[in-house]
C-alpha cells in the first residue's frame, strides 16, 4: 500500500516537475536586438564599463513609440524619446540590463547607466547607453555576455564591427562567438533538458560570448 | 496481492502512457517534415534539438512576418490573406511549444472528469477570450486613451498577475475537492471506518455529507459561489447545465493576453489598419485554439485509457482513478503558484 501510494506521488510530482519545466520553455523572442558594443578602457588599461547601442526590430520600435507625441507626425527628436529612454533603462535594470561581465572568471557588476538616450532612424529606434562597472578591472581576460536567460528578447551582434575596444592595450585580443555560429555548441540543449526541466537559464544558449584576452 | 496487482496496473498504465507520448513525438516530427505551409526546414539551429526547437524557429519565424506583412498590407489588400494565413499558422505553433493555458486546462478536465467535447468547447472558448481581452487592452489604452507602451505594458502586468492568482485559486479548490475523493478512495483501500467526509469542511461552512461511497466523490464538485452541487453521473456531465463550471477555467486561462498579440495590435494601428490587427489576432486565437483542444481531447483520452485498464478492480482502480485526478488537481495549483512566484520566469510579460 505505502510503497505504491509512494510510487504514485512521486510519479505525479515527476510528472508535475515535467510540466512546469515544459511551461518555462515556452518563450520564443518577441522582441529582436541588434547590439553594438563598445568595451571602454581608461589611460591605464584598466576596464571601466561598457557602452551599448541596441536597435530595436521594426514592430517594437513602433509598440514602444505608441501614445509619445511630437510636433512633427513620424518625427522623434532625443528630447521628445528622453522620458522613453529614461523608462527603458529603468526597466533595464531589473533584468541587469542583460549584460554579464566576468573578469578573469570573477563576476563584475554594473553601477546605474549614464548618458542613456534614443534615436529613431529608418523606423528602428536605438538605445544608447553606458554601463559603467562598480570599479574598473584590469583582467587578462575579460567574458562579457548578452542575452537575456527567458529568452523574451533575441540578440544578435551587429554584422559590421559588433564589438570595439575603445583605448585598449594595443596587445589586447576581441574574440567574438555568436550564437548561431555553430560555435556554441558546449550550450547544446537537447530535447531531455527541456523535457526534465533544466532550463532555469534556457536564454543562454543564445548568448552572445565576447572575450578580451589582455596578456 | 490486491497491491501486487494495482502496482502491475499502474505500470501498465505509465507505459502505455510513454508509448502514446513518444509515438505522437515521431509522428509529429515526421508531419512537420513535410512543409505543412510550403516554408523550406530551417537547416541550421544546431542549438535547440527536434520538436522543441524546430516549432520556436517556426514561430519566431511567421512572427517576425507579421509585421512587414501589415505594413504590405496597406497599399496591397492580397497581403492581408497572408497575414491571415501567417497569423493562424503562428497561432498553431505557438500553442504547440509548452506553455501553461493549455497545461491548465488539459490538468482540469483530467481532474474534473470532463467530457473531450467540453475539452474542445474549453479550448475554444478561452482563447477567444485571450484573443478579446488583447484587442481590448489595445483598443482602450492605445486607440481610445493614446497611453503609453509603458501604462499598456503596466495593464499587461496587472491582469497577468490576477489570471495567475485565478488559476492558483482555482487549483486550489480542485485540489481541496479532489483530495477528498482521494482520501476516500484511500480509506476504502484499509478496512478502517475513518473519518469520512472530513474533506468536506469546505470554507468552514462545516457541511458534512458524510459520503461513504467512492464512487460519488467523483462527482462532487462545488460550483463557482462556492456552493455545493452534486455532480451528475458522467453520462449527464455534457449537459447543457455543467458548462458553467468550465467558466473558471476560461476566465483563468483566457484573461492573460499574449504578449505577441499586443505587439501585433499596436503595429497595426500605428499603421492605420487596426482592423486588420484584429483580424489577425482572432485567427491567431483560433489557430492556438485548435492546437490546444487536439492537447485536451488526447489529455481526456489518455485518462478514459487509464480508466479502462484500471476498471477492472473495484478498489486499487478507484484508487488509481482519484489519485490521478488529485495529481492533476495538484498540478493546477502548482502551475498557478508557480507563474504568480515568478518560477516559471519565461511566461512573464517583460516591460522595456
Amino acid at each position: 500500500m505505502n510503497i505504491a501510494m509512494r510510487r504514485l506521488l512521486g510519479l505525479l510530482l515527476l510528472a508535475g516537475s515535467c510540466a512546469l519545466g515544459a511551461g518555462a520553455a515556452q518563450a520564443h523572442p518577441h522582441v529582436w536586438i541588434t547590439a553594438t558594443s563598445e568595451v571602454i578602457y581608461a589611460p591605464d588599461g584598466s576596464i571601466t564599463g561598457v557602452r551599448h547601442a541596441w536597435t530595436f526590430d521594426d514592430m517594437f520600435s513602433t509598440y514602444a513609440l505608441q501614445g509619445i507625441e511630437t510636433k512633427t507626425k513620424g518625427v522623434y527628436s532625443r528630447e521628445e524619446l528622453s522620458p522613453l529612454a529614461q523608462t527603458n533603462v529603468e526597466s533595464l535594470k531589473e533584468f541587469g540590463f542583460f549584460t554579464f561581465a566576468k573578469a578573469d572568471g570573477r563576476k563584475e557588476k554594473f553601477q546605474e547607466p549614464v548618458d542613456y538616450f534614443l534615436e529613431y532612424k529608418d523606423a528602428a529606434l536605438t538605445l544608447h547607453f553606458t554601463l559603467p562597472l562598480t570599479a574598473p578591472v584590469k583582467p587578462k581576460q575579460l567574458a562579457l555576455e548578452v542575452f537575456d536567460p527567458s529568452y523574451f528578447i533575441d540578440f544578435q551582434l551587429d554584422d559590421k564591427n559588433p564589438i570595439k575596444l575603445v583605448g585598449a592595450p594595443a596587445a589586447c585580443q576581441l574574440k567574438i562567438q555568436r550564437p548561431n555560429d555553430g560555435s556554441a555548441n558546449a550550450q547544446k540543449l537537447s530535447e531531455q533538458n527541456f523535457m526534465s526541466g533544466d532550463n532555469s537559464n534556457y536564454g543562454a544558449m543564445f548568448a552572445n560570448k565576447i572575450t578580451v584576452d589582455c596578456p | 496481492m490486491r497491491l501486487a496487482s494495482g502496482l502491475a496496473r499502474a505500470l501498465t498504465i505509465g507505459v502505455a502512457a510513454a508509448v502514446v507520448v513518444l509515438a505522437l513525438d515521431s509522428l509529429v516530427s515526421a508531419v512537420m517534415a513535410q512543409n505543412p505551409f510550403g516554408a523550406p526546414r530551417p537547416s541550421a539551429e544546431p542549438q535547440v534539438g527536434g520538436i522543441v526547437g524546430w516549432l520556436l524557429s517556426k514561430q519566431s519565424e511567421f512572427y517576425r512576418e507579421m509585421s512587414s506583412t501589415i505594413r504590405a498590407a496597406k497599399s496591397d489588400g492580397s497581403a492581408v490573406w497572408t497575414l491571415l494565413v501567417i497569423s493562424f499558422a503562428y497561432g498553431i505553433f505557438h500553442a504547440a511549444g509548452p506553455g501553461h493555458g493549455k497545461a491548465v486546462i488539459s490538468s482540469y478536465l483530467v481532474a474534473n472528469q470532463e467530457t473531450a467535447r467540453r475539452g474542445i468547447v474549453l479550448s475554444f472558448a478561452s482563447a477567444l477570450m485571450q484573443s478579446l481581452v488583447a484587442v481590448g487592452i489595445v483598443g482602450i489604452c492605445a486607440l481610445l486613451l493614446n497611453a503609453t507602451a509603458r501604462t499598456m505594458c503596466g495593464a499587461e502586468k496587472v491582469i497577468e498577475i490576477v489570471s495567475y492568482a485565478l488559476i492558483a485559486a482555482f487549483g486550489a479548490r480542485l485540489v481541496w475537492t479532489k483530495g477528498g475523493g482521494f482520501i476516500r478512495a484511500l480509506q476504502a483501500q484499509q478496512p478502517v471506518p475513518a473519518i469520512v467526509g472530513a474533506a468536506h469542511h469546505h470554507h468552514g461552512h462545516g457541511h458534512d455529507h458524510g459520503h461513504h461511497h467512492d464512487h460519488h466523490a467523483q462527482d462532487h464538485v462545488h460550483d463557482e459561489h462556492c456552493g455545493h452541487s452534486h455532480g451528475p453521473v458522467p453520462s449527464e456531465l455534457a449537459g447543457p447545465g455543467g458548462w458553467r463550471r468550465g467558466f473558471g477555467t476560461i476566465f483563468a486561462v483566457g484573461l492573460r493576453p499574449c504578449s505577441g498579440a499586443i505587439l501585433v495590435l499596436v503595429f497595426a494601428l500605428a499603421q492605420g489598419m487596426f482592423w486588420a490587427g484584429i483580424t489577425a489576432t482572432l485567427v491567431m486565437g483560433l489557430g492556438t485554439a485548435i492546437t490546444v483542444a487536439t492537447i485536451a481531447v488526447l489529455a481526456v483520452s489518455a485518462k478514459d485509457l487509464a480508466r479502462r485498464l484500471s476498471g477492472a478492480s473495484e478498489g486499487g482502480g478507484a484508487l488509481i482513478m482519484r489519485g490521478l485526478e488529485f495529481g492533476a488537481a495538484g498540478l493546477v495549483l502548482l502551475f498557478g503558484v508557480g507563474l504568480l512566484f515568478g518560477y516559471i520566469a519565461a511566461e512573464r510579460v517583460t516591460c522595456l
